[in-house]
């Protein structure tokens, strides 16, 4: 089986099938693995890499909060990645610089508590387009770049699901 | 003695298990969206106290002073937070005869206004900020405000007479910034408190935040304790917390204990309770306020004088004399360290990051200490405070107990959502932390310092090897859903859940 899979803004092809002995052959972008995948619970992964070597890595892959996202969990760091399709209700801090339009979703539910712009201002990359309390705490949604507001789609006072467009931005 | 816990999280967790091992009954109480939620679970008794908004559950005193009474409970443990300085309730516990474990009304009153427990510390002869002696009201005008920041004196801090927590809190460098700095104080300290009244006061440039736990009990014995350093902190928040300070020399550290136990003292203080002092890098000091409550932060202290703040809090609430030696709860034995990890994603400007745990396994091991709140299928609520757990490591010094930290927040696993593990696991390698040259002001200054790198530091090799397991992982449900003879083997429920996540969405 064949995957295109995104971790870190980059997709990757990832293509899996089962070799002779119970393990894996894993090939990320062209480069060929023999893992010794064994399930630990519902989603732990123990995986012994490219089988002479004997290195051990503990991973896990859960499903995350965003449609079709996974989180795969390294040693106390966290990757969120995306199996055939784009992430999408984030935006990250690689976004900062990009061209185009960008519709900024609500990171989380809350409720606006106010609106910073308005349609045709001009905003900096990191100026502050409106406050979102949640969590008994403002926090300030900023623009991901420099550009034109095109739409305003909430007013202050409105209670907003996670991944709800807020602001677009061209 | 049957305990009442008027609150949720790790918090209400921690005193739980305190009256676990004293042999003490308890019964929670819970909101609509905590049914499923730890403390719930793991009390004797728990009762429904109304909705998700904390306004309609945790807040509301006439629900839980009538729990207590359906439930039989003779005694009130209010955590922090939540009612846990709040006069009238623990006024209301007295009145329907119900211990509240706690200080009195009157000392949380006194100290509950931060204009007035600046004027006890003055007359007890320990040094507060300059700042202004009465709070604003709303009718205040623009130019008597001026007038008062001017007689201050800038850079200030704008916060809020009921304040904590940083809610309700903002620095001013200039004029210009001061009107817009108050209104947004006022309103954020009026959403979270019910209060919107604010004051002033001088910021003290670089200072640590070095606050001194204390226990009072009823016989008039005041006992401070090793201090803790917290001047780890995110916009006011306090985000590490560790004891003893590399900032405090044992004679410093006994002038300060002596100046907090004068101020607890002066207001007749009983329980447990913490003094904040702004310590100047000229080795001052001054009063900040008191936390008339059992601190977020209270098992790093635990955790070097082997000393149970929670078991004493219940023992001086039952009337029992304090007998700790005071050399004991004044020495540190080694070096602790604790990490407030939060539902949040650091690499989204630390936004709350609410959501179903779908798997949480703790660290552990020698010198590991996790206070955690929730479990595996909890969905973390928006309602409230993010915070899901703190992990604490201590050893036999700082360098020690800054490897212990990092290697268990390695270890640490929450699955499902994202945490702020990767920002601790970050911090605990920054060279000045490591060799302790911080200030309040520090994290900040860092954090504003970062062009928007990821927190998750990753090599090429760990994105391949996420790739890899994602691969795998995809792999092996979608045999597991064909019902090929995939290496899964899972049984009954686990078979049925796994084919459901893989056909969904």
């Amino acid at each position: 089986m064949t995957f295109e899979i995104d971790v870190n803004g980059r997709t990757r092809t990832v293509a899996v099938e089962r070799t002779a002995g119970g393990r894996y052959r894993v090939v990320v972008d062209g480069r060929a693995h023999e893992v010794d995948a064994e399930r630990v619970g519902l989603y732990g992964l123990s995986l012994l890499v490219d089988g002479a070597s004997g290195v051990s890595r503990h991973v896990s892959v859960a499903p995350g909060g965003a449609p079709g996202e996974v989180l795969v969990g390294l040693e106390g760091r966290t990757v969120a990645a995306m199996v055939n399709g784009r992430r999408r209700g984030r935006v990250s801090a690689d976004a900062i610089g990009a061209h185009g339009e960008v519709t900024i979703p609500a990171p989380m539910p809350g409720r606006v508590l106010r609106v910073l712009v308005a349609p045709g201002d001009d905003v900096a990359a990191r100026q502050a387009l409106l406050v979102v309390e949640a969590m008994k705490m403002e926090n300030e949604i900023r623009s991901p770049k420099a550009g034109r507001v095109k739409d305003v789609s909430v007013t202050p006072g409105m209670s907003v699901e996670a991944g709800r467009a807020l602001v677009v931005i061209e | 003695m049957k305990i009442l816990v008027a609150n949720r999280g790790e918090i209400a967790v921690r005193v739980i298990r305190a009256c676990r091992e004293m042999g003490i009954p308890t019964v929670a109480v819970y909101s609509e969206c905590d049914r499923q939620a730890r403390h719930v679970r793991e009390a004797d008794q728990a009762f429904a106290i109304g909705p998700g908004e904390a306004a309609k559950s945790y807040l509301r005193i006439d629900a839980i002073v009538e729990v207590a009474r359906r439930s039989g409970a003779t005694a009130v443990h209010p955590g922090y937070g939540f009612l846990a300085e709040n006069a009238r309730f623990a006024a209301a516990c007295r009145d329907a005869g119900l211990t509240f474990i706690g200080p009195s009304p009157e000392a949380i009153s006194a100290m509950g206004s931060k204009t007035a427990a600046r004027k006890i510390a003055l007359e007890a002869g320990v040094p507060v900020v300059p700042g202004t002696e009465t709070p604003f009201d709303a009718e205040a005008s623009d130019e008597e405000m001026r007038a008062a920041a001017d007689r201050v004196g800038y850079p200030l801090v704008v916060k809020a007479v009921a304040g904590g927590g940083g809610k309700g809190m903002r620095v001013v460098d200039a004029p210009a910034a001061l009107i817009p700095a108050i209104h947004t104080a006022r309103s954020e300290a009026g959403s979270a408190f019910g209060d919107s009244a604010v004051y002033l006061e001088r910021q003290i440039v670089k200072p640590r935040h070095i606050e001194i736990q204390l226990l009072g009990d009823a016989h008039g014995t005041v006992i401070p304790f090793v201090e803790r350093e917290c001047s780890i902190q995110r916009r006011h928040q306090k985000v590490v917390e560790e004891s003893p300070s590399l900032a405090v020399t044992p004679d410093l550290r006994r002038r300060m204990a002596a100046s907090a136990a004068a101020v607890a003292r002066a207001v007749g203080y009983t329980n447990a309770g913490t003094i904040e002092f702004l310590l100047d890098d000229d080795g001052s000091f001054y009063f900040l306020e008191m936390n008339t409550r059992l601190q977020v932060e209270h098992p790093v202290t635990e955790m070097v004088t082997s000393i149970d703040l929670v078991h004493w809090q219940i023992r001086i609430a039952r009337g029992e004399p304090l007998d700790i030696d005071p050399e004991r709860a004044l020495t540190p034995h080694g070096h602790a360290i604790e990490c407030r990890i939060y539902a949040e994603d650091p690499d989204l400007g630390f936004m709350p990051s609410p959501g179903l745990i779908r798997g949480i396994r703790p660290a552990a091991g020698p010198g590991v200490r996790d206070d955690g709140g929730v479990s595996e299928g909890y969905t973390v609520p928006v309602f409230y405070d993010s915070m899901i757990a703190k992990l604490v490591a201590r050893a036999a010094d700082r360098p020690e107990a800054i490897a212990r930290m990092a290697r268990a927040l390695a270890e640490y696993e929450v699955l499902g959502i994202r945490t702020t593990i990767p920002f601790f696991l970050w911090l605990m390698r920054q060279p000045d932390y490591i060799e302790g040259r911080y200030d309040t002001t520090y994290l900040d200054r860092l954090l504003a310092s970062r062009a928007g790198e990821s927190f998750n530091e990753l090599t090429e090799a760990d994105e391949e090897l996420a790739a890899m397991a994602t691969g795998l992982d995809a792999f092996m449900r979608a045999r597991a859903v064909a019902g090929g003879d995939g290496p899964v083997r899972l049984q009954g429920m686990w078979k049925h859940a796994a084919r459901r996540e893989a056909l969904s969405p």
